[in-house]
């Protein structure tokens, strides 16, 4: 369950990216988050998995509060939530196997059991044949599938996922989305931040619209939403 | 438990020998402060080893006026052990004084015998004193008393040639503590560098959920392998160029006072030494900077 009450970010530099945002989400749902560029989605994402702090408000996800973790929790909180990055941000000189299976070492797991589960989680998103290719052997559609295994391998409750298919074309995109819709079948809480249209037209969900760092939409039925004109604070 | 600490060797080895250029720059910075760190050393020891020759060979030599009663001898030698500084006292007989002159005169002493039976030396006292500086002010103290004749030590050049090799003593150690903070700058500006080339890697790290510990002990040992990667070249040098020195030198400077310490265990030891110096040096310098870039981002 995530939970948004009366949250601002306002940055150093002066910009105000959010402004009073109230949202709930419920376990096992699917929600886009749509918006121009600059519209907050970004620090939305990065409120969510602790990377910055909300200036006024609270940010309560699976009951912690995230704007309040100490610098070194950080980490240990993001074990409960998948993060999925427009740049994949996988380690470079780490194979597709041992990307994943870090973020299985670093909780301790037994060796086995890592062995068991980056298969696994490897078989989901159809990379089993790319184990042992190193990240830049990869296509970009490849890449992201990797990240989102490594993403899921924790079973996080909870799938943040930035921009998933901002550098892939539209059938690598339908991919990635119907790959997070068999995650969101499996119980998994998923929230997507988009500026495709096209794919929040195509895959119906719940729909967040942010603009100027408001929410200005928040539709059940989901679908193309435009520009609200006439919004000023 | 062991499985982590596999863990940990296995991601820094891996870790130097992806950025091999870094580790090895960062290696030989260290490798040339710690080259001068040795050659100092090697001074610094060797004149302290020939200081403390020299103040051991050192004692005052004070003689006892005639009109001291033998019994009241005793006293005297008390009353010159209560002064500080002073860490024994030997008393020397009128019949050991002259045995001690005959020896010193060696075959040719004997004709000095004829003075067995009438002998016009006084007793006397060798006084051994805790540090050669304390020489002068130690006889002072020593004439003061009364019922002594007259005190003797090497006089003022050797009190002045054991304060030049105390200047030189502390002026090297000095050097080498410098060194050492110089070489722990180095060395952790270059760590600096090659961790910088990582901050990417470490955030990657955070978001994935390993601890600001588990990310920091593969740097840490990674660094540790760097100093002591940068001592293996100084430690070599030390051990054939002191050996080497030694034998040239005969062992010695001028006169066995003189000598210098052994190859043995000193070479063995400096090298000991250089080898923590260098693993500190790269632990506490790696420390610093991942310390740095865990805090880069959130």
């Amino acid at each position: 369950m995530v939970i948004l009450e009366n949250v601002y970010k306002t940055y150093r530099n002066g910009v105000n990216a959010l402004n009073d945002v109230s949202l709930t989400i419920d376990d096992g749902e699917f929600v886009y988050v749509i918006g121009n560029t600059g519209s907050g989605k970004s620090t939305l994402i990065k409120l969510l998995d602790g990377e910055e702090i909300p200036s006024k408000g609270t940010v309560m996800v699976n009951d912690v509060n995230v704007g309040r973790l100490r610098f070194s929790k950080v980490p240990l909180y993001r074990r409960n939530i998948g993060v999925v990055f427009q740049d994949y941000r996988l380690l470079e000189y780490k194979t597709i196997y041992e990307n994943v299976a870090y973020s299985l070492e670093v909780i301790g797991l037994p060796s086995l059991d890592i062995h068991r589960r980056v298969r696994e989680v490897l078989d989901i998103v159809d990379l089993q044949d790319k184990a042992r290719s190193f990240p830049n052997q990869l296509s970009g559609g490849q890449q992201q599938r990797a990240t989102i295994a490594r993403a899921i391998a924790n079973k996080p409750k909870l799938l943040i996922a930035d921009e998933p298919t901002g550098n892939l074309d539209p059938h690598k995109s339908n991919e990635i989305v119907e790959l997070l819709e068999k995650i969101n079948g499996t119980g998994t809480t998923v929230i997507m931040v988009t500026h495709s249209d096209y794919l929040v037209d195509k895959y119906r969900h719940r729909t967040i619209k942010l603009q100027e760092g408001h929410v200005v939409a928040d539709m059940k039925e989901g679908g193309y939403m435009p520009d609200v004109q006439s919004h000023r604070p | 438990m062991f499985r982590a600490i596999a863990h940990d060797f296995r991601e820094a080895f891996t870790g130097l020998a992806r950025h091999l250029a870094m580790a090895l720059s960062a290696a030989s910075a260290v490798m040339v402060t710690l080259v001068l760190v040795s050659v100092l050393a090697i001074v610094v020891a060797n004149v302290s080893q020939i200081t403390r020759n020299i103040e051991s060979d050192i004692q005052i030599y004070a003689t006892i006026k005639d009109d001291v009663a033998d019994d009241k001898v005793d006293a005297l030698v008390q009353q010159v052990k209560t002064i500080s500084g002073v860490t024994g006292v030997t008393f020397s007989s009128k019949d050991q004084e002259l045995t001690k002159f005959i020896d010193s005169y060696g075959d040719d002493g004997k004709i000095f015998e004829i003075y067995r039976n009438d002998n016009p030396l006084k007793r006397a006292l060798y006084i051994d004193v805790a540090s050669g500086s304390l020489l002068s002010q130690v006889s002072g103290q020593i004439e003061a008393i009364s019922g002594i004749s007259k005190v003797d030590f090497g006089g003022t050049t050797v009190e002045s040639f054991i304060t030049v090799l105390n200047d030189v003593r502390f002026g090297g150690m000095v050097f080498v503590i410098a060194l050492t903070v110089l070489a722990m700058f180095l060395i952790s500006n270059t760590i600096k560098m090659t961790i910088y080339a990582r901050n990417k890697e470490i955030g990657i790290m955070r978001q994935v959920g390993a601890s600001n510990g588990y990310i920091r002990r593969p740097f840490v040992l990674e660094g540790i392998f760097i100093g002591l990667l940068g001592a293996l070249v100084p430690i070599a040098l030390t051990i054939v160029g002191y050996r080497y020195l030694y034998e040239a030198l005969g062992g010695q400077l001028v006169s066995g006072m003189l000598s210098l310490l052994p190859v043995k265990p000193f070479a063995y030891q400096l090298s000991a030494i250089l080898a923590a110096i260098g693993m500190t040096v790269g632990l506490i310098g790696s420390l610093f900077s991942v310390n740095r870039y865990l805090r880069w981002k959130r």
